[in-house]
């Protein structure tokens, strides 16, 4: 029972049309809605359900909310429950709320930002079905990517005023969401505040992360590829849309994803990442990673964070 | 271009944004950020000359009283005329920081 995996992101962009363009023709997904209010749905080649990304039309870029898949819909009665007993205030928003998409209960996460969880969506099938299905569909676009595999919030962190909103974050997904840690880097002094921490629930290394920060935000949210070659690919086709990359393909020491970081048309910032990195399990020992480790942690091959990586977010 | 706390200036096109401009002095500290007008690390005001807008900046950075002042993004504007300009916030102050000290 409980949350499988991430299910959606509902994200604020600047330019609707250019946004549209970005999403079909270099991750390649496609367009399986749009609603009266002028939102677009999209969903990848893998995924079975009805859309795993809307795009909203605003002034502004961002996250507008993240949204889990639970098993069961008795689980939304329990986990609400357990949140509210946790302190956190809930509502339970309608079935068809959201087009497609059963009941939602919805909170705040101690940084701030909306989740929602959810257990039912509309079944739509992958593009190669599931009755003897070849292993890719023909009309892959752009990167081709199989599916929305995490985010990364960017969470409020000022140790001089006692706020660390990665460690009430992640103590939360754990204690009621039952959550997993794979990974976590400590900093200070005395290396005890966590200022970052990869968490999962499916069997991959993190199907969300919390990195600490000036304010919260969205740092990103990232598509899976298969392998390197595609993560190669990728970079090309992002060379041809003239897309801003941001960190051209390396691999991260933290997960051992491969990846390529850049930027939609509003600024959001989006990840292609290949590569399982290993087993997540929750028996598995949690990594550490020490402050003075923390550029090998993010870009394992120079070492070097660059400055954007934590400052750059919408 | 003329950056006015530090008077350097420099020559930006009228079909390039006052960033990509910028970013040509090879100065350390200019932040690229995402380049699209919503992460906001480019903020800078318009003293004098004019310019034109290439796309949306978010309003979570500039504000619309802040736009009719000037504010805007450096990588959502182009010159149409000799432009001087102060660069504030996160700008500012990482390119202060390089002024004053280089860092090892």
């Amino acid at each position: 029972m409980g949350v499988m995996r991430i299910g959606h992101i509902s994200i604020k962009v600047m330019d609707l049309a250019a946004a549209v363009k970005h999403y079909e023709n270099v991750i390649g997904m496609k367009t399986t809605h749009i609603d009266a209010q002028g939102n677009v749905y999209l969903k990848c080649w893998d995924e079975w359900d009805k859309f795993s990304l809307i795009l909203t039309p605003s002034e502004q870029a961002g996250m507008h909310h993240v949204a889990y898949k639970v098993e069961h819909d008795a689980d939304l009665d329990v986990l609400k429950k357990r949140i509210e007993q946790y302190g956190i205030k809930t509502s339970m928003l309608d079935e068809q709320a959201l087009p497609f998409v059963g009941r939602m209960l919805t909170f705040n996460l101690p940084s701030g930002h909306e989740m929602r969880l959810y257990a039912k969506k509309e079944y739509v099938g992958t593009a190669v079905g599931a009755l003897n299905p070849d292993p890719w569909p023909d009309d892959l676009r752009g990167a081709g990517a199989h599916w929305l595999d995490h985010c990364l919030l960017m969470c409020e962190m000022n140790p001089e005023k006692g706020i660390n909103k990665v460690a009430e974050n992640t103590t939360f997904m754990m204690e009621v969401l039952d959550f997993y840690l794979s990974e976590q880097v400590m900093v200070g002094p005395d290396q005890n505040i966590q200022a970052a921490t990869w968490l999962f629930r499916s069997s991959t290394p993190h199907d969300i992360a919390f990195v600490a920060g000036p304010r919260q935000g969205l740092h990103h949210f990232a598509f899976f590829l298969d392998s390197w070659h595609d993560v190669l690919k990728a970079a090309d086709i992002m060379a041809k849309n003239k897309v801003r990359i941001d960190v051209a393909p390396t691999r991260h020491g933290i997960t051992r994803g491969e990846t390529i970081y850049f930027f939609d048309p509003s600024g959001n910032r989006n990840e292609t990442f290949a590569g399982l990195g290993y087993l997540a399990q929750p028996d598995r020992p949690v990594t550490t990673w020490g402050e003075e480790f923390l550029g090998r942690a993010i870009f394992y091959h120079t070492g070097e964070l660059n400055a954007a990586f934590t400052e750059v977010y919408t | 271009m003329r950056l006015l706390q530090t008077g350097e200036t420099y020559v930006c096109n009228s079909d390039e944004s006052l960033l990509q401009g910028m970013a040509k002095i090879g100065k350390k500290g200019i932040p690229v950020g995402c380049l699209n007008g919503g992460c906001g690390v480019c903020k800078i005001v318009i003293r004098s000359g004019s310019v034109t807008k290439t796309g949306a900046m978010s309003r979570a950075h500039i504000s619309e009283q802040e736009e009719t002042q000037g504010v805007v993004l450096a990588c959502r504007v182009a010159p149409s005329a000799d432009v001087e300009l102060e660069v504030i916030g996160h700008m500012k102050k990482m390119l202060m920081r390089s002024q004053c000290v280089e860092m090892p």
